[in-house]
């Protein structure tokens, strides 16, 4: 079992997609869980990924084919992961806010918090705060991330806030923020919860605030 | 001095009487700038020079006209979507700012998304004559006062990912290095093409490049970097310094791009551009590369301008004169181009304390 997920492991880390897939099929013919299987080998790959990209090894476009790898096998234990119950570190919705359509530093965020075990929601670009609320109403949410790569789109982050404080949501869920204009000092002027430069210190950030793991 | 002997004793290394200015607007910031100055008539403005009246440059007092050939004129060119020549779809977003509401035009269709599209591709032709009207009358009418600047940028990157989409060019560039080649070639021909044609027409300077830096580290690795956009760099700036040697080269990249500076000295790069003051400090990038390199930029788009006070603002140009511009090699110019979320008196301030402060006046401190 163990060279099994080795293999998985190693095919996410290259960002082999094909060799992924084929290693969890392979995985779950000879009868590993898919809770296993996703444990021991996706999570652990895109651990190292993280790893690499704040050491300054992997940068973005090595960090997104690892993520595709890690997906395309992670399509696979879906259904058994739905069947078996098995439970997310966390359910997180997220969104870059209106006006912006620049989506692929979210894009990277959802995939490395999947990547590390979280259930993600994507409502995609330019979303209005009556859109986030919306899903905040559909479900128990312990996460929301909040994107935007402009000065004049920025803005719209603090309105979203405010707009889920209004609607009484504001404390079922933490709020966590990022993009390139973004800082720590903004993220805490507008009452957010957290703030991460980079998509693999957002995992360690949402771990902290769901009270897994220390940043 | 006259506008272009500043910009080209900056570029020697030597302090000029004041330090160049340089600054592209947003239509909407055009439309208020303008509005401010009382400036009636034609009011096209592109913020890449293309189809330029300079009016408003000119007004405002600076030293660099800039003027357009390739791929980034695609911005901004209708009020609804549309497809640029290329094959690029392009959306219109809105927004909102204190000063009123704007909009953006955003990228969303890539005509080689699918690989079977890539092989049969025929980008535009860079060698259409009227391409080249604005930039032949640019130089026929402002040569002799201004310093000109042919604007090539998106040159290979920035013009791939349209094409191909981001998220796909960069696995490509990770997992099959012959189809990136294929996909980067089509923007590099075309831009070689433009570039060299500006060079032969007379232009001071070329400005190319693509984003390679993202805020806090580069956005591809210094290898991948070395793969793809070293060679290629180093042969435009090697054909357009063999039609005209004086010719200076300036390098575009936004973010933090330290690993690689020391190869765009290498490769020939004269100047580079612009310095995003939160993700490079400009005056370590001065002390390690001033030497060799001028700087074109440094003054904060995404704080200073548009979030700062006009007292920051000042302080922000004073700091920059005494550090990377210290005897010359800078010509100042906010890091994009100035936004409708800016304040006019942020812009003013900007604008006034670079052409009131004069080189003797901070030079003694040093």
């Amino acid at each position: 079992m163990e060279e099994k997920l080795r293999a998985v492991k190693k095919a996410v880390i290259e960002g082999d997609m094909a060799a992924a897939r084929d290693g969890v099929q392979l995985a779950l013919d000879t009868g590993v869980e898919a809770e296993v299987i996703l444990q021991q080998g996706l999570i652990p790959a895109m651990a190292e990924v993280g790893r690499l990209f704040e050491a300054g090894e992997y940068y973005v476009p090595e960090m997104l084919v690892a993520a595709r790898a890690m997906q395309s096998g992670l399509a696979l234990l879906k259904p058994f992961l739905v069947r078996s119950n098995a439970k997310p570190a966390g359910k997180v919705v997220i969104g870059t806010v209106k006006g912006d359509l620049h989506d692929i530093g979210k894009n990277l965020v959802a995939m490395m918090l999947e990547g590390a075990g979280f259930q993600i929601k994507d409502l995609g670009s330019n979303v209005s705060p009556e859109r986030f609320i919306e899903a905040l109403q559909e479900d128990q949410v312990d996460i929301l991330g909040l994107s935007a790569l402009l000065t004049t789109t920025m803005t719209m982050m603090r309105s979203t806030i405010t707009a889920i404080e209004e609607a009484g949501l504001r404390d079922r869920v933490k709020i966590i923020v990022g993009g390139a204009p973004v800082t720590r000092t903004y993220a805490e002027e507008i009452g957010a919860d957290g703030y991460a430069p980079d998509a693999s210190r957002a995992v360690s950030l949402a771990k902290q605030l769901i009270g897994q793991g220390h940043i | 001095m006259k506008p272009r002997e500043r910009v080209a004793t900056a570029l020697n290394h030597e302090a000029p009487d004041r330090c160049p200015m340089q600054a592209s607007f947003t239509p909407e910031f055009a439309a208020r700038l303008r509005e401010d100055l009382k400036i009636q008539g034609k009011s096209v403005h592109n913020p890449h020079g293309g189809g330029n009246t300079y009016q408003l440059e000119r007004a405002v007092g600076e030293d660099m006209l800039l003027t357009s050939v390739g791929w980034a004129n695609s911005y901004y060119l209708d009020d609804k979507a549309y497809t640029d020549e290329w094959g690029v779809g392009w959306e219109i977003q809105p927004y909102e700012t204190r000063f009123g509401a704007g909009c953006y035009t955003e990228i969303v269709g890539h005509p080689l998304a699918s690989e079977e599209a890539i092989s049969g591709y025929r980008p535009p032709d860079a060698n259409r004559p009227e391409l080249y009207a604005d930039a032949e009358q640019v130089i026929r009418d402002f040569k002799d006062e201004y310093w000109i600047v042919g604007v090539t940028v998106t040159t290979i990157f920035e013009t791939a990912w349209a094409l191909r989409g981001l998220e796909q060019l960069m696995a490509d560039m990770v997992l099959d290095a012959d189809l990136a080649d294929q996909v980067l070639d089509f923007p590099y021909r075309y831009h070689l093409t433009a570039a060299k044609k500006l060079a032969a027409m007379g232009v001071d300077m070329i400005w190319t490049g693509d984003d390679v830096g993202s805020q806090n580290s580069m956005l591809i690795s210094p290898a991948m970097w070395r793969r793809y956009f070293k060679p290629r760099m180093a042969d435009f700036v090697a054909e357009v310094k063999a039609i005209n040697p004086d010719v200076k080269i300036a390098y575009h990249t936004d973010g933090n791009v330290f690993p690689i500076i020391p190869e765009l000295i290498e490769i020939g790069i004269d100047v580079l551009n612009p310095i995003q003051p939160a993700s490079m400090n400009p005056a370590e990038v001065k002390k390690r590369f001033g030497d060799d390199l001028c700087f074109w930029g440094t003054v904060d788009e995404q704080r200073t301008l548009p979030f700062g006070s006009p007292a920051s603002v000042r302080t922000e140009v004073i700091e920059r004169l005494e550090t990377i511009g210290r005897n010359g090699g800078l010509i100042l110019a906010p890091t994009h181009h100035v936004q409708l979320d800016t304040p006019l008196e942020n812009f003013w301030a900007m604008v006034d304390t670079i052409l009131n402060t004069s080189y003797a006046s901070i030079g003694s401190n040093f």
